[in-house]
């Protein structure tokens, strides 16, 4: 247990991850090293391109890397992400991590509280209806109570990516995996998803989210950048003009 | 069939082509309207090119598929060239968007089953333009210009993803289209294949093609020749929404009506060390520089600030004097000026904005702490 | 519930029109099965069931009058059970007011209720005929519109006529079961015989066997022995049959058409899983995204695969809801059919448990085997590549055929292209697209071939059948090539006949046959069979014989006679030239067998031999009972009107005619059965058809669904909606065309076979196969008509999606 205090959330260490096409290699990541801490809001910052996704799914164990290693320590484990077998790790990601995606993902054949209880409902931690019970006040939590018996297309954006972030805490996961949640919503809806990452901050999770938008970068705790496949560590708000000052980097 | 010549459209630089007018387009589902552009007014001239920058979600694509006709506005009238054309038949515009656009899609949108060559060949058989003989040796010429001369005859999957967004704009070239529209054509391009595809398209623009192309990477409006911001539906001066992008929509218009367009010489002082200072600027053209006076007069350089960099916020913000000199670089400067008065109206309407520009001072103070232990 | 069943259900209850999809394909192939299942086992039970419940005679004789004290000699013979005596002979009848003439064999029973053998079943009206009244058994009815109550004419040998009253319908699945063409029955008491001018005595005998009921070799060693007693006194024996108690002599038959029925069910069953395999392929390509979220969201391999495996059971499970009753019914429907068509009853509705559980198996199964590789690749799938929406493009289809080949494939294509170009010819690109369209999927593509090229070439062969057996009707009616056939109670010398016959104009020849019965004897002596002998006149012109061996009966033949392939029955291995011990007149003789041809093997051994022997063997040179006529025309109407011209003519003149018949109509009640039989196969070959471009529509529809994106681009780059439209036809169109000529050359083995094992069941021999351009042409036309329509809905709403909706990704 003290080990878990002493180690960061995440390590990174060396990842290298390159796509094979017809037209040759095309390196997304090169060489890349990050600690995560615990109750840490780390944005990700790039454009698209730039291999920001990619990065995204080295920490959820999406996709598999070249070279290197991620490290989880998380709910008294310690976990070599890309050591585990695709079922594992499906198994281990439902328990330890939220994961958010631009486009809501939610399973359109199904009710909201259906969505929210399915990764209960699949990783086997609650009881049938306890998930429901825990569903219904998820949403709640984020206001969607009254729409629990809807069906996705029913509910704006909005609402449905609200919706996808009850789901991603379903399992009570420490770290919530967030791919430009805003990014298919207006500014007034996404400030408001916002807001809500940060109570989720604050109550002590951890959260790790990819956007191209520099202008939210005063809203993490933390942020990096990516430059094609490189990551730039920014302990500070970045100015114009950095260029000339990169004396900084790392 | 083959050879049915379409009037071209006049190709003087300049004058009036795109004509888009107080166009509304609401979406509407089982959750509810949503209106994506508000009310847009815009007049794009020959021979531009444009970039419409904005978030994810602020209606920039949207607004696209209204001059592409690909989609239909809710009110408001489209004219290309005169054409209404939300006039035409569906089909029709299918035609007449082969003849007169030539699209650029993000995901390069080449058709999988055939060759790049005849890919591009594929618009001209469409619209029935060009003779049959001719259309492969234009084609083959398009990709000479792109580069791709060599990968003619591969799979659009054999060849890299910017080659694919180059052969897709031989492709948008081939029925010699007045209008070139891309819908973010860098999207998913490593930065140097981005560069490679903007170099294409500002070659393209200086031999009079028009070149309206919609990215979110405000880094692209340098390389433009304009630059349309939109924002919530609604376009917005592009200066206040590229330095101040936290700020809500209608505090980005009401400020755009209270500040003022000032404009300096090279080398022009705009703000004096030590003087009291009453204005925070917004750059919208050309560089400033940054400059202490230290004892013995010797002129100490900090920095550079750039288009969409802000200056004198320090001072409104802390109180006191002007801190450093800021004087126009090496060329003139345009700037937006707004009162001390509206500045701390802003900085109370949005804490977030507020947030920030706190954040540039600390940094910026640091910076100079750092100039002065040097010195 | 929990989520995951909810989901299943969902996706079973969603896309409606996916679901009928698979569950239509299911259903149609477990109908098929069940029906065949069903109907074979209700036959082969109630059939022999049903024979054997009117205690059908093993043993039938035909022979002189005899009286009853002869027929209670021989029901004391040994090994004989029960025995009863009929008089069977011929009349015409006609209900009042009509004009057509019904040939009827009456059959008289002596007693109709202590009647023990070859029971009758009652259908209407009466079950026991007074004086003067009459049974009809119910094909008489196909014959003539009568019903209990009705008056018929009946007409004599002197030409008189008489009414009789018909006092009630029957069916007698024993009688008339061993003559496939003899006349229609008809029963009186033997009050009645003095009505008709017959005599009170008896010419038939219709006897059981004690033990050994259903033991041919047994009832053929009693029925030596009874007909050498009866010979013994005096009596002649003309024709014996044998039947077992608990086989319809026709069972072999109808199961040998069952079978191949069975067949086609089996082959429907394989095309709709490869139609069931394509749609459950596409149906997980397009869950690729759901099962990447639930995988993200803690979903292991195993639970996926149960989820869909559940649904794959739920989808069989509906198909059973449809295709279990609807099959019993078919299957009962169908073994009605038969039943009515063969003559006997069936024993009730019934659920047929072995096709219950067949049907249950077939449901069940066919959806997990076809879709197991889909869901189980569905469910290894990687969330990365689930989420990234890749798979519906080029990924999976590298995957699918292998990065290797696909692009030497695909080489392959661009060469020919080039070669094209080369040489001048140019395909213009829209084309090109729908060209190379239709081979991108080529695993979807290689399953709806199979199916539709399998649907065409059943189809096509159906018809090549067709025209085999009526060609092969046709052949063997080159044995009956008289346009009327004459005959008479009495002989009457040739000369005579041909003199009045030819004084009408519109006869133009003329020929006077006679026949003689033999029996075969087997090696040790006793009677294996009989034979029939026809002996027209050596030159005759009114038989071309099919010859398999040998040559044809010459003038100046003496003991010498072709005969017909059933012999082959009895003797493997004769051949031209050998020689066959026969019993003709009473006399054991050893005939030399000149030539050996084909014939319906149904109608029992026939044999030829030239009529100048035969009449004199028989002591009546130049007489003759039977007369073959030709007359000007040829055509059934003709032939008909002449049969009831020379009918009254000889009549009026004072001949005793027993019958003129028309020439074709020997053929019709061959014809008509084949028919039956060719409107089953054409049934199975069209739901075959069916099946095939379910599986075209299900796969263009596919295709549109999984290309929208590129449909958007093409209109973003100017295509208007007529080569959207144009681009989906030809693609449809073209697998058709592609189809059709596999189709053409599968079709060569396809008839092959089914004309083999056709003719094997019907004819007990195999048929000169003949190929007509029919089924071909209409097949041509109907592959055109079926792909089109199976693609131009995928193709209309191809073309009705707007660029916006296409491209909106996001």
């Amino acid at each position: 247990m003290t080990q878990k205090n002493i180690n960061p959330l995440i390590e990174l260490r060396d990842v290298v991850k390159n796509y094979q096409s017809e037209a040759g290699v095309f390196p997304a990541l090169k060489n890349v090293n990050l600690n995560i801490e615990r109750g840490e809001f780390l944005g990700i910052i790039g454009k698209s391109g730039a291999g920001k996704s990619t990065l995204l799914n080295m920490f959820t164990g999406v996709d598999g890397l070249t070279s290197g290693e991620v490290i989880v320590h998380a709910n008294g484990e310690s976990v070599s992400l890309h050591s585990l077998s695709e079922n594992d790790l499906a198994l281990w990601r439902g328990r330890t991590m939220g994961v958010i995606y631009q486009s809501f993902q939610l399973l359109p054949m199904l009710t909201l509280a259906q969505n929210v209880m399915m990764p209960m409902d699949m990783s086997d931690l609650y009881h049938p209806r306890k998930s429901r019970e825990r569903a219904l006040e998820l949403l709640d939590m984020v206001e969607l109570s009254e729409h629990a018996h809807k069906l996705p297309s029913l509910i704006s954006g909005g609402q449905q990516q609200r919706v996808a972030i009850a789901r991603a805490l379903a399992n009570d996961p420490p770290v919530i995996v967030a791919d430009e949640p805003t990014g298919s919503l207006d500014s007034i809806t996404a400030d408001h998803i916002f807001k809500l990452f940060e109570q989720l901050v604050q109550s002590g999770r951890t959260i790790i989210m990819v956007t191209h938008d520099k202008g939210l970068m005063p809203r993490f705790s933390r942020h990096v950048e990516i430059v094609d496949g490189e990551l730039f560590d920014n302990d500070s708000f970045p100015m114009k003009g950095k260029a000339r000052m990169g004396e900084d980097r790392k | 069939m083959t050879k049915r010549t379409q009037p071209k459209l006049a190709t003087v630089k300049g004058t009036e082509l795109i004509n888009i007018q107080q166009v509304v387009k609401t979406f509407s589902n089982a959750a509810g309207e949503f209106t994506a552009l508000r009310g847009i007014d815009l007049t794009l001239n020959r021979g531009e090119f444009v970039a419409i920058i904005g978030k994810s979600g602020s209606g920039k694509s949207t607004l696209l598929n209204m001059l592409t006709g690909i989609d239909h506005p809710t009110t408001g009238k489209v004219l290309v060239d005169g054409t209404d054309i939300y006039a035409l038949s569906e089909s029709k515009r299918s035609l007449w968007r082969g003849r007169n656009l030539g699209i650029v899609f993000q995901f390069f949108q080449l058709l999988p089953m055939l060759n790049l060559l005849e890919n591009v060949m594929l618009p001209m058989d469409y619209v029935g333009m060009y003779d049959v003989d001719e259309r492969p040796k234009r084609a083959m010429e398009l990709l000479r210009m792109v580069g791709l001369e060599e990968q003619a005859q591969k799979l659009p999957r054999a060849v890299s993803t910017g080659q694919q967004q180059s052969a897709a704009i031989a492709r948008a070239l081939s029925t010699d289209a007045p209008i070139i529209v891309a819908d973010e054509p860098t999207g998913n391009l490593d930065s140097r294949s981005a560069n490679h595809i903007i170099d294409l398209f500002t070659e393209l623009s200086e031999r009079g093609k028009t070149i309206v192309m919609v990215t979110h990477d405000s880094t692209m409006t340098q390389r433009t020749s304009r630059t349309v911001v939109i924002s919530d539906g609604v376009l917005v001066n592009e200066t206040i929404a590229q330095a101040l992008p936290l700020l809500s929509q209608p505090l980005m218009k009401e400020l755009a009506q209270k500040a003022r367009q000032v404009s300096y010489q090279a080398g022009e002082t705009i703000l004096k060390i030590k003087e009291p200072a009453q204005n925070f600027y917004l750059i919208s053209k050309g560089n400033v520089d940054v400059v202490l006076h230290k004892k013995r007069k010797k002129e100490v350089f900090v920095s550079q600030l750039g288009v969409n960099d802000f200056f004198g916020e320090m001072e409104l913000l802390r109180g006191g004097k002007t801190i450093a000199c800021i004087r126009a670089a090496d060329k003139p400067v345009e700037l937006l000026e707004i009162s001390r008065e509206d500045f701390n109206w802003l900085m109370k309407k949005s804490p977030l904005t507020e947030k920030a520009i706190s954040n540039t001072v600390q940094k910026r103070l640091e910076e100079k702490k750092q100039t002065d232990k040097r010195k | 519930m929990r989520p995951r069943w909810r989901k299943v259900l969902s996706d079973l209850i969603d896309n409606k029109a996916r679901t009928l999809l698979v569950v239509l394909s299911i259903a149609v192939g477990v109908f098929a099965i069940g029906v065949i299942a069903g109907a074979y086992v209700i036959i082969s039970d109630d059939m022999s069931i049903s024979y054997a419940a009117n205690n059908p005679a093993n043993i039938e004789l035909r022979m002189d009058d005899f009286d009853e004290d002869f027929l209670n000699t021989i029901r004391k013979f040994d090994g004989i059970k029960e025995a009863e005596a009929r008089r069977v002979f011929n009349i015409r009848a006609r209900p009042l007011g009509e004009t057509q003439w019904t040939s009827i064999d009456v059959v008289t029973i002596e007693d109709f209720e202590e009647n023990e053998v070859n029971l009758l079943t009652p259908v209407s009206g009466k079950e026991v005929p007074l004086k003067n009244e009459i049974l009809l058994e119910q094909d008489v009815l196909e014959k003539m519109d009568a019903a209990p109550g009705d008056t018929l004419e009946i007409q004599l040998r002197d030409n008189s006529i008489k009414t009789v009253y018909v006092a009630g319908v029957v069916q007698d699945s024993s009688t008339g079961a061993v003559d496939f063409l003899a006349p229609p029955l008809a029963y009186i008491s033997t009050d009645t015989l003095r009505l008709f001018d017959q005599t009170e005595l008896f010419n038939r005998i219709y006897a059981t066997v004690e033990t050994g009921q259903d033991d041919d070799n047994h009832i053929s060693v009693v029925l030596s022995a009874l007909k050498e007693k009866i010979e013994k006194n005096d009596y002649e024996v003309g024709r014996t049959f044998r039947s077992l108690t608990h086989q319809h002599p026709l069972e072999t038959t109808i199961n040998a058409v069952l079978g191949i029925l069975m067949a086609l069910g089996v082959l429907i069953v394989f095309l709709s899983s490869s139609l069931i395999a394509n749609t459950l392929n596409a149906l997980l390509n397009q869950h690729l995204r759901h099962i990447g979220v639930m995988k993200l969201i803690g979903g292991r391999d195993k639970i996926i695969f149960k989820m869909y495996l559940v649904l794959l059971v739920a989808f069989g499970f509906l198909a059973l809801l449809i295709a279990v009753p609807a099959g019993g019914q078919g299957a009962y429907g169908l073994a009605q059919f038969i039943a009515t068509k063969m003559g006997f009853s069936l024993l009730g509705y019934r659920i047929v448990p072995i096709a219950l559980i067949i049907q249950i198996a077939v449901g069940l199964l066919v959806p997990l085997v076809a879709g197991f590789v889909p869901v189980i690749n569905g469910s290894r799938v990687t969330v990365q590549k689930a989420i990234s929406g890749d798979l519906a493009g080029e990924s999976s289809e590298q995957a699918e055929g292998g990065a290797n080949r696909e692009s030497r494939f695909e080489a392959i294509q661009f060469e020919a292209t080039r070669i094209l170009a080369d040489r001048g010819i140019r395909i213009k690109r829209p084309l090109l697209i729908s060209l190379r369209n239709t081979f991108r999927r080529r695993g979807r593509l290689i399953l709806t071939l199979f199916t539709l090229t399998m649907g065409g070439a059943t189809f096509i062969s159906v018809f090549n059948v067709r025209v085999t057996l009526h060609e092969y009707v046709e052949s063997v009616g080159n044995y009956f090539l008289a346009d009327v056939t004459l005959d008479f109670d009495t002989p009457y010398r040739v000369n005579e006949i041909e003199q009045f016959a030819m004084q009408d104009p519109r006869v133009t020849y003329v020929e006077g046959w006679t026949f003689s019965g033999a029996d075969i004897l087997s090696i040790d002596g006793t009677t294996a069979d009989n034979v029939s002998i026809l002996a027209p006149p050596a030159e005759s012109v009114l038989v071309e014989p099919l010859m398999v061996s040998g040559r044809w009966v010459q003038a100046g033949d003496e003991k010498k006679l072709t005969i017909s392939e059933g012999i082959f029955d009895l003797y493997p291995d004769l051949q031209a030239g050998d020689y066959l011990p026969l019993k003709v007149n009473g006399k054991e003789e050893s005939w030399e067998v000149v030539g050996i041809f084909k014939f319906i093997n149904m109608e029992g051994i026939l044999g030829y031999a030239p009529y100048e022997y035969i009449s004199r063997d028989q002591n009546m040179a130049n007489l003759s009972f039977s007369y073959r006529i030709v007359t000007e025309q040829h055509d059934r109407a003709y032939q008909e009107m002449m049969a009831e011209d020379l009918d009254a003519y000889f009549r009026d003149h004072g001949f005793h005619v027993q019958e003129a018949t028309p020439g074709l109509a020997t053929l019709d009640s061959a014809a008509e059965s084949l028919d039956i039989l060719i409107s089953f196969l054409l049934i199975m070959a069209l739901l075959t058809a069916v099946v095939g471009s379910m599986g075209l529509a299900g796969t263009m529809s596919m295709n549109v669904l999984e290309r929208t994106r590129e449909i958007g681009i093409m209109r973003a780059i100017g295509a208007t909606d007529t080569r959207i439209i144009t681009m989906v036809l030809v693609e449809g169109l073209l697998i058709g065309v592609i189809s059709f000529i596999l189709g053409i050359f599968l079709a060569v083995p396809f008839t092959y076979g089914l004309s083999w094992i056709v003719s094997t069941a019907i004819f007990e021999t195999p048929i000169a196969v003949v190929f007509t351009p029919m089924g071909y042409a209409i097949w041509a036309g109907l592959v055109i008509v079926l792909s089109t329509l199976a693609s131009v809905l995928p193709a209309r709403s191809a073309a009705r999606l707007t660029i916006r909706e296409v491209l909106a990704y996001e």
